[in-house]
C-alpha cells in the first residue's frame, strides 16, 4: 500500500515528475525521458560530512564522530559479504558509482539496459551493510591516497582554505574525505552506529530518470520493502556548534608550486535559517545577482579580464543550505589583491548606481534558458534534484519561481547581501 | 542513431543528427588542420575570434547577445585527434519549441557565421590588442597544465614517449613559439584555414536536415573556399621501442605513474574492436584487473586506470601512489599485463569489459557532445561506423582476439612525478 501518488507537471521545462512516498517514509521520484538510452537511478541520504555530532534516535547523548566517516561509508557499503557490488552492476552492464558531499550521501548508477534489475541491486547494497575490521583497514590506504590527491590540487585547496577563513566552527570548513589521521581512529562500530542512525528510508530519497515505467519502478521499490521490517524512526537530531556571522580570518595564504598565483574571494551568508521557498528566493536572487557582478558580460568582469587580471579560469557562483552559505569566486590572477579590492569598489559603486532592469530581464532569460538546458542530462538532472530536495525544494520549483522574480527583489537583496560585508579572501602563491 | 550527411562542396561536410530528445540544439563547426609547425598558431586562432567579430565587436556584446538568447551557450576549443589538430566553433541554443521567441537558431548560424568569417580587424589583421592579451592567457593556460597533476603527468609520459614525432606538439601550442609570435603570419594561417582546412559541420537536436541545409548555405555563402588540403595520416606504428624511464620532481603529496604503451593499432584497423576490450579489461572501470589488484587488493592507490589514444594507437596507464610504491605498483601493473598476454581473463573480467564498453557507448547518444565527438573522430580517421555497428563490432569479441592484441602492446615509457626529498613522510598533515 503505497502512502501517497501525485504527479507534479512543468509546462514550460514540458516534464512530469511522479512522486510517491512509501510507509517505511522513503519518496520515490521517477522522471519519464522518452527516447533516451540511459536510465539513471540516485538513491541519497541526508547525511554528509558536515553531520559529525548526532544524537542516536532512542539515546540521550550526543555522539561525535571522526572527520571524514560519511564519506568513509560511502566507499565501504559497496563490498557486500559475497563481495564487490561492482561485480554485480558490471554483469548487468551498468556503472555505479557515488559521491559524498557536505549534506548528503549518493549512490548511483547508469544503465542502457537491465534497470529493473539494477534498481535492485541499488536498493539491496545501499540497505545492506557488512563492515568487518579486515576490510574497514584495507580501506584507509585507498581512501589515504584519495585525501593526499586533493591535496595537490590547488583549486581544491584554495576553496577549503577559503572555508577555514570563512568559518570558525561550522563543519562545513573542514574536508570532505576527512585527514589521513582522522580516518586512522575509524571502526566498523562507528561505521555501523553512522548507519543506523543515517541510513532509514524516511531520511532518504530515490530518484530515477530515463525512458522507463513509472509505476513499476514505484510497484517495485514497495515490494523491496514488503517484508523487511523497517520499524519507525523518530527524527534525527544533527548538532551543530554555534557560528558567529563574522568571518574567521580576512586572508588565508598557502603557498603550493602553481605557476602563479590562485585565488578565492568568499561572501559569508549572514542570513541563514531559510528552508523551502524562502531559501529557494534567496538561492535564485544569489545566482542572479553573483552573475550581474562578474558575470561575463559584466562590466567588472570586462574590465579585469582586458587588463590581464584574469582569464577563463574565473568563476562564481553561491551555494544556500539551510544553516550556511556563501557566494565565491576566483581563478589564476597575476595579482588576486588587486582583483579582489576592485571587486570590492564594485560592490559600493552599485550601492549608490545599482544596475538597469534591462540587464536584470537579460540575465534571468540566460537562467531560464541554462536550467531548460539542464533537462538534457539525466545524471545533472538527478544530482540537481537530491541537492534541492534535502532543503525541502521540489525539482520544478526553481524555475517556476525563477519566472516570478522580479527587478526590485533583485535591488533590495543586494543592499540586504552585502550590508554586513563578511568576506575572507583564500589565496595559493608560487612556492 | 539517424544521421544525415549532406555533402556541400568545397572540402565542407554537413551531418545532422536530428532527434527529439533534446532540449537544445548543438552545433559545432571543426577545422582539421595538420599537426606541423604552426601548431601554436592553429591553436591561439580560435581563442582570438572568440573575442569578437563585426557587429558584436568585445566579449561584452557577444556575452549580451548569448543572455537574450536565452543563455546560448558559445564555446571555442582546440584539440588534438593524433597528429592532427581540430580547431572547433560551437554553439548550443535552447529549442524554439521551448521559448516564448522564433529564430534562434537561424541567429545562432548567423552568429557563428560573423565569429568565424568577419574578425575584428586592424591594419590587414587581427586586433591587436585582442592578440597579446589572448597570446599571454594561452601561455598561463600551458603553464597551469601542471595544475592538474594526473593530466600533467600523462601528457608528460606522451611527450617524453613520441620525442620527434609530431604527436609531442602540446595541443595549446609552445611558449617560446608565442613569445616571437608573428602577428602578420598569424592572419594568413588563419586565411589559410579559411580558404582550405577540410571543415566539418554537426547539428545535433530536433531539426530537420533539409532546414539546417538551407540555414548553413544563407549564413556560410560568402565563405571563399579555395583549395582543399590534404592531411597526412597519423604514424601510429613503431615496432621497435626501448622502454625508458623518466623522473620528474615536485613538491607534491602524491607520486603520479604514467606508463605509455604502443599498440600499433589504430582505430581504422580490424584489431581496434578486440583492443578496446583489451583496454577495458586492464583498466577500463571497477570490473579491470588494475582496479581489482592496485586498488582493492593491494590499497595501493585510489585511481588506477588504462585509456586509449586511438588514432596514434597509445595506451597509458595511470595511477596515484605513494613515492615509495613506485617498484611494487609497476610489478602488479606489469603482472596484468603478462595475464591478459597468457589468456588469464576470467568470464566475468570479458563480459564485464564488454558491457562497460557498451553502456559508455549507448549512453554516448544521449549527449550531444559525444555524439559529436564520436562522428568527429570517424571523419579524423575516414571511417563511417555508427555506434550501433560499433556496439555490435565489440559484442563480437573474443578472448582469442584480445589475447593476440594483447602481444602487439609494447611498453615505450614510464614516468613518474614524485617528491623532492627522499625519505620524506607522506602522511604528514598537508595544512
Amino acid at each position: 500500500m503505497l502512502f501517497m501518488r501525485r504527479e507534479i507537471k512543468n509546462d514550460v521545462l514540458n516534464e512530469r515528475l511522479i512522486h510517491s512516498k512509501l510507509k517505511n517514509g522513503l519518496n520515490v521520484y521517477v522522471l519519464p525521458k522518452k527516447g533516451y538510452q540511459k536510465q539513471f537511478a540516485i538513491y541519497a541520504t541526508h547525511y554528509g560530512s558536515n553531520d559529525n555530532q548526532f544524537m542516536i534516535p532512542g539515546e540521550d547523548k550526543p555522539m561525535t564522530m571522526p572527520e571524514g566517516i560519511a564519506h568513509f561509508l560511502e566507499h565501504k557499503l559497496f563490498e557486500q559479504e559475497e563481495g564487490s557490488v561492482f561485480d554485480v552492476f558490471s554483469k548487468l552492464g551498468a556503472s555505479p558509482n557515488a559521491f559524498t558531499s557536505f549534506n548528503t550521501t549518493a549512490y548511483h548508477f547508469t544503465s542502457t539496459g537491465n534497470f529493473y534489475e539494477c534498481l535492485d541491486v541499488l536498493l539491496n547494497f545501499v540497505g545492506t551493510p557488512y563492515f568487518t575490521d579486515q576490510t574497514v583497514e584495507k580501506e584507509k590506504g585507498i581512501i589515504a591516497q584519495e585525501i593526499v590527491m586533493y591535496q595537490d590540487d590547488p583549486n581544491w585547496r584554495v576553496f577549503f582554505n577559503l572555508l577555514k577563513g570563512l568559518y570558525h566552527n561550522h563543519p562545513v570548513k573542514n574536508d570532505i574525505a576527512g585527514t589521513v589521521e582522522s580516518i586512522q581512529k575509524i571502526t566498523k562500530d562507528m561505521l555501523y552506529q553512522c548507519y543506523k542512525t543515517f541510513y532509514h528510508p524516511s531520511n532518504m530519497v530515490l530518484f530515477v530518470a530515463g525512458d522507463v515505467d513509472a509505476d513499476r519502478v514505484i510497484e517495485q521499490v514497495e515490494r523491496y520493502f514488503d517484508g523487511k521490517g523497517i520499524s519507525k524512526q523518530g527524527p534525527i537530531k544533527k548538532i551543530y556548534p554555534d557560528e558567529p556571522a563574522e568571518v574567521a580570518a580576512r586572508v588565508v595564504k598557502d603557498k603550493l608550486p602553481v605557476p602563479r598565483p590562485l585565488f578565492m574571494l568568499g561572501f559569508k551568508d549572514t542570513q541563514v535559517g531559510q528552508q523551502g521557498q524562502a531559501l529557494l528566493d534567496k538561492m535564485i536572487l544569489n545566482d542572479i545577482m553573483v552573475d550581474m557582478l562578474v558575470g561575463p558580460s559584466s562590466d567588472l568582469y570586462n574590465k579585469i579580464y582586458e587588463e590581464g587580471l584574469i582569464d577563463i579560469t574565473f568563476s562564481a557562483g553561491y551555494t544556500g543550505e539551510v544553516d550556511y552559505g556563501h557566494i565565491v569566486m576566483g581563478g589564476e590572477s597575476p595579482d588576486p589583491e588587486r582583483v579582489v579590492d576592485m571587486i570590492y569598489q564594485e560592490i559600493e559603486r552599485l550601492n549608490e548606481q545599482p544596475w538597469d532592469v534591462v540587464y536584470f530581464s537579460r540575465i534571468k532569460k540566460k537562467k531560464i534558458g541554462e536550467y531548460i538546458k539542464m533537462f538534457n542530462s539525466l545524471e545533472n538532472i538527478g544530482v540537481q534534484f537530491v541537492s534541492l530536495i534535502f532543503k525541502d525544494i521540489g525539482l520544478f520549483d526553481y524555475i517556476e519561481r525563477l519566472m516570478q522574480i522580479n527587478y526590485e527583489q533583485l535591488k533590495s537583496h543586494f543592499n540586504r547581501f552585502f550590508e554586513n560585508n563578511q568576506s575572507s579572501v583564500s589565496i595559493i602563491l608560487p612556492s | 542513431m539517424h544521421i544525415e550527411s549532406l555533402d556541400i562542396g568545397k572540402g565542407i561536410r554537413l551531418r545532422v543528427l536530428p532527434t527529439k530528445k533534446f532540449k537544445t540544439v548543438t552545433m559545432s563547426f571543426c577545422f582539421h588542420r595538420d599537426l606541423d609547425e604552426d601548431y601554436t598558431y592553429n591553436a591561439l586562432i580560435p581563442a582570438v575570434l572568440k573575442r569578437g567579430c563585426e557587429g558584436f565587436e568585445t566579449l561584452k556584446d557577444i556575452e549580451r547577445h548569448m543572455e537574450s538568447l536565452y543563455g546560448a551557450v558559445f564555446d571555442v576549443g582546440v584539440q588534438k585527434k593524433g597528429e592532427r589538430q581540430i580547431l572547433r566553433f560551437s554553439m548550443e541554443v535552447v529549442n524554439d519549441d521551448y521559448l516564448a521567441e522564433q529564430g534562434i537558431l537561424a541567429q545562432a548560424f548567423y552568429f557563428l557565421n560573423r565569429v568565424i568569417n568577419r574578425p575584428v580587424l586592424e591594419d590587414g589583421g587581427f586586433k591587436k590588442e585582442y592578440v597579446s592579451q589572448e597570446k599571454e592567457n594561452m601561455k598561463n593556460r600551458i603553464r597551469s597544465l601542471v595544475n592538474d597533476k594526473i593530466q600533467y603527468s600523462l601528457e608528460r609520459c606522451a611527450q617524453e614517449m613520441c620525442r620527434g614525432e609530431k604527436y609531442s606538439r602540446y595541443v595549446f601550442g609552445d611558449i617560446n613559439e608565442l613569445d616571437n609570435l608573428d602577428s602578420s603570419k598569424l592572419y594568413s594561417v588563419y586565411r589559410d584555414i579559411m580558404q582550405s582546412s577540410p571543415l566539418d559541420v554537426f547539428v545535433v537536436g530536433d531539426v530537420q536536415p533539409e532546414k539546417i541545409r538551407l540555414l548553413f548555405e544563407q549564413s556560410f555563402s560568402t565563405m571563399d573556399r579555395k583549395r582543399m588540403a590534404t592531411i597526412p595520416k597519423t604514424v601510429y606504428k613503431k615496432l621497435q621501442v626501448v622502454p625508458k624511464t623518466v623522473t620528474e620532481e615536485m613538491d607534491v603529496n602524491q607520486g603520479k605513474l604514467a606508463m605509455g604503451f604502443r599498440t600499433n593499432i589504430n582505430a581504422a584497423d580490424e584489431e581496434y574492436f578486440p583492443l578496446l576490450v583489451y583496454s577495458s579489461i586492464l583498466g577500463g572501470g571497477p570490473h579491470s584487473k588494475l582496479f581489482i589488484n592496485v586498488r582493492e587488493k593491494a590499497s595501493l592507490a585510489y585511481y588506477a586506470f588504462a585509456r586509449l589514444e586511438k588514432f596514434k594507437g597509445l595506451m597509458f596507464i595511470g595511477a596515484g601512489i605513494d613515492f615509495d610504491k613506485y617498484d611494487q605498483t609497476i610489478n602488479i601493473i606489469m603482472e596484468q599485463l603478462d595475464a591478459v598476454a597468457k589468456g588469464q581473463i576470467a568470464q566475468q573480467e570479458f563480459e564485464g569489459a564488454i558491457n562497460a564498453l557498451v553502456t559508455s557507448l549507448k549512453g554516448s547518444m544521449d549527449q550531444p557532445s559525444q555524439l559529436i565527438d564520436y562522428y568527429l573522430g570517424n571523419s579524423v580517421i575516414g571511417s563511417d561506423i555508427t555506434v550501433e555497428e560499433l556496439i555490435e563490432r565489440i559484442k563480437a569479441v573474443t578472448i582469442h582476439q584480445v589475447v593476440e592484441v594483447a602481444h602487439k602492446v609494447k611498453l615505450d615509457t614510464i614516468y613518474f612525478l614524485r617528491n623532492r626529498k627522499r625519505g620524506y613522510v607522506v602522511h604528514e598533515k598537508g595544512n
